[in-house]
């Protein structure tokens, strides 16, 4: 026998039992301890140190939350941890809503804390949100009061605007009302376009506002306000419009594109002169550089293109309302609107201009974003969705 | 006496035998079908209630939310929900462009896999292994990929379109036509087909084609007479599989096809979410599931009788 090898096994403490015995136990039981603390500990801090975020929007918004805002807001309190869960184009907004009212009713954990998604007024309208004050939100004393009411408990954070994009290569002066550009659809045959309602929000405020034009102001803010299906009637002769612009729009045969990021496209390599988009989204693109330079955005009149505040919601049911507060209340500060504003969304603000960095706020000029007119109420959206697509598409 | 103790006890003993398999062969296949029949079976006993105004129980939270909700009237329900479908001007022209694409794109695949397994089966060599090879490459391509392929390349300032724009020609468009709808289905089916039917020539015995060829066949006869009768389950299988997955599919449709009328999967979609007709969907999502339940009972016959030819029933 080799003789190191040899006292190797002597003295190796491995080859005695008893002793691998009790190693095997102590660590056993370290192990163990770990366990228990390791299950126990986070779970305390889970409680109330991560605050659940829930986002029903596009990737810019996804963007803003997971590469901005969350990060700014953890370097801000160390405390809080956030934990940003997506859901793209608010596929899923029904069955979170499902969700949400079912927590409610059955008293349970719903597992979000703060919503931001077109949803949000939706659980307010139901009386599943917890109500702002300032007392506990300081920062909304900052938010318009109008635009504030209008979310039914859910806190206004940001807002953007649907514009009419247009290549001023081509285009010296755009058309500054609906009828306007509506002779100039027909005027220019495949020159213009819009996304189908039911794919993104700028097709459907196009469509919005051109139904909105043979309405009287009574109507439309009872649209805005509640569910009316006796109203709806009065869409015939929007939709017939819109019907007749099939032989005008892009693709000519009553085909449209399917969301919001495919009206883009189609501005961007140049099959179309005109288009609507979304302020960010277009802002954004601008930034990026996948949209050329030269193709420039306006606001309509008579009726303008409609807009509005994003709301986030605290759910009734929630069981972080705390930390859900102190990040609802900074994202009305200045600091974090800041970021809203300059960061890659492009995104309005919805605290006074003066209160914020002069250079982000310097790309408004031209669009007024203190006055932006309404979509309808969810319920009248979806039906006016519905009613597109059965009037207009290849007809 | 002992004999016939002896026999009977050997008989008891293949009984029970017998009895522990078929026991073994239950408790084998309890969890699966325990588990379809919990998370497949009882959704769609719910959302079949629903469809026919049921709006209490586990339909309740639902009916809250959900616009156009219709109530029974009956003990055994209403069929308001259906007839809202079938009454809506866009149902029709769905489900006929449903069935029209369906119907052509598993045709086109099955035309295209039989060509492509009679040509590796009696020719045979190596460009038919490449072929082959080459033509399972849609399964690794995502279709959500190569939906948006497809669209870059037929679009209006796609390739085709700028190829042929150099010669002079004006290739039209045909993204956002059933045309594009029918590529896409053949593209991301064929593989599958290609597998199934290829592989089942290759399990026909080269003596039968050579016996043929010796009595002076031409290859047309050998076709029809031997090849694609032997090869008729694994045909029937992919069919079966390449109408159901057709019929039900949504990313091709949605990217490819037009906005109305569309396929049944997209329909269903945007009643659900879009619109906000929870009930209407369902409605259409029973009319599809009671399509592709046709086409599985085929697909069901042919492994019946296949299992029966060779003796397994």
């Amino acid at each position: 026998m080799h003789p190191v090898s040899g006292r190797l096994i002597n003295i190796n403490p491995w080859r005695i039992p008893l002793f691998k015995k009790k190693i095997k136990l102590s660590l056993a039981l370290v192990a163990a301890a770990a366990l228990a603390l390791g299950v126990a500990a986070p779970a305390s801090q889970a409680v109330s140190q991560t605050i659940q975020v829930y986002i029903s929007a596009d990737t810019n918004i996804q963007d803003l939350w997971v590469k901005t805002l969350a990060p700014a807001f953890s370097a801000a309190y160390p405390d809080y941890k956030v934990n940003v869960t997506f859901d793209l184009h608010g596929t899923h907004d029904a069955q979170e809503t499902a969700k949400i009212t079912a927590a409610a009713v059955l008293h349970k954990n719903p597992g979000v804390d703060l919503i931001d998604g077109g949803f949000v007024t939706t659980l307010g309208a139901a009386g599943l949100l917890y109500h702002p004050n300032p007392g506990l939100l300081p920062n909304i004393a900052n938010v318009n009061r109008a635009v504030l009411k209008a979310g039914l408990g859910g806190i206004p954070y940001r807002a953007s605007s649907v514009l009419l994009a247009y290549n001023s290569a081509n285009i010296a002066t755009p058309p500054a009302t609906l009828d306007d550009l509506l002779t100039w659809i027909k005027a220019h045959p495949g020159k213009f376009t819009y996304n189908a309602p039911s794919g993104g929000g700028s097709g459907y405020s196009f469509v919005q506002t051109v139904v909105d034009k043979y309405l009287t102001d009574a109507d439309r803010t009872t649209l805005v306000q509640t569910a009316a299906p006796a109203l709806e009637s009065k869409w015939a002769q929007g939709l017939e419009t819109l019907r007749q612009l099939n032989k005008y729009t892009y693709g000519q045969n009553g085909t449209y594109p399917a969301n919001n990021a495919e009206t883009l496209k189609d501005l961007a390599t140049g099959l179309v002169d005109m288009g609507t988009v979304w302020s960010d989204q277009f802002a954004s693109a601008l930034k990026a550089g996948t949209m050329p330079a030269n193709i420039k955005v306006t606001q309509i009149a008579n009726p303008s293109l409609t807009g509005g505040a994003s709301y986030l919601g605290i759910p009734n049911s929630s069981t972080n309302k705390v930390g859900a507060r102190l990040l609802a209340n900074w994202v009305l500060s200045p600091a974090a609107q800041n970021l809203i504003v300059s960061g890659t969304l492009n995104g309005f603000p919805v605290i006074p201009l003066s209160m914020l960095d002069p250079k982000a706020t310097a790309a408004f000029t031209g669009v007024d974003i203190q006055h932006l007119r309404a979509g309808y109420l969810s319920a009248n959206a979806n039906d006016l969705k519905s009613a597109w697509a059965t009037a207009v598409p290849g007809k | 006496m002992i004999s016939v103790l002896r026999k009977k006890s050997g008989e008891g003993s293949r009984t029970s035998n017998g009895a522990r398999t078929s026991l073994l062969g239950l408790a084998l296949s309890f969890p699966p079908l325990l588990l379809v029949l919990i998370f497949v079976g009882i959704p769609i006993l719910i959302g079949l209630t629903f469809s026919f105004g049921f709006t209490h129980g586990p339909n309740r939270v639902i009916s809250l939310i959900g616009q156009q909700i219709h109530v029974k009237n009956h003990w055994w329900g209403t069929f308001a929900a259906y007839s809202d479908v079938i009454h809506d001007s866009r149902f029709l022209g769905d489900l006929g462009l449903t069935i029209f694409v369906t119907a052509l794109s598993t045709f086109l695949v099955i035309v295209m896999a039989l060509a492509i397994s009679i040509y590796q089966r009696l020719i045979g060599g190596k460009r038919a292994s490449i072929l082959v090879t080459l033509s399972i490459i849609p399964l690794f391509v995502p279709v959500v990929i190569s939906a948006w392929a497809i669209h870059t390349f037929y679009g209006g300032d796609g390739f085709m379109r700028s190829i042929f724009s150099h010669i002079g020609i004006n290739f039209p468009t045909l993204t956002s036509t059933p045309s594009a709808i029918v590529i896409g289905s053949v593209w991301t089916a064929l593989p599958f087909s290609i597998l199934m039917i290829s592989s089942g020539m290759q399990a026909i015995p080269d003596v039968l084609i050579e016996a043929a060829r010796d009595c002076g066949a031409p290859s047309q006869k050998i076709i029809t007479n031997i090849l694609i009768p032997l090869a008729k389950t694994p045909i029937i299988i992919a069919m079966s599989f390449t109408a159901i997955g057709i019929l039900g599919s949504f990313t091709i449709p949605l990217f490819l096809g037009p906005n109305q009328p569309t396929m049944l999967g997209v329909e269903i979609s945007n009643f659900f979410s879009s619109y906000n007709r929870p009930q209407q969907s369902l409605v259409m999502a029973f009319i599809v599931f009671v399509a592709a339940s046709g086409i599985a009972v085929s697909y069901v016959w042919s492994n019946v009788k296949s299992a029966r030819e060779s003796g397994r029933i």
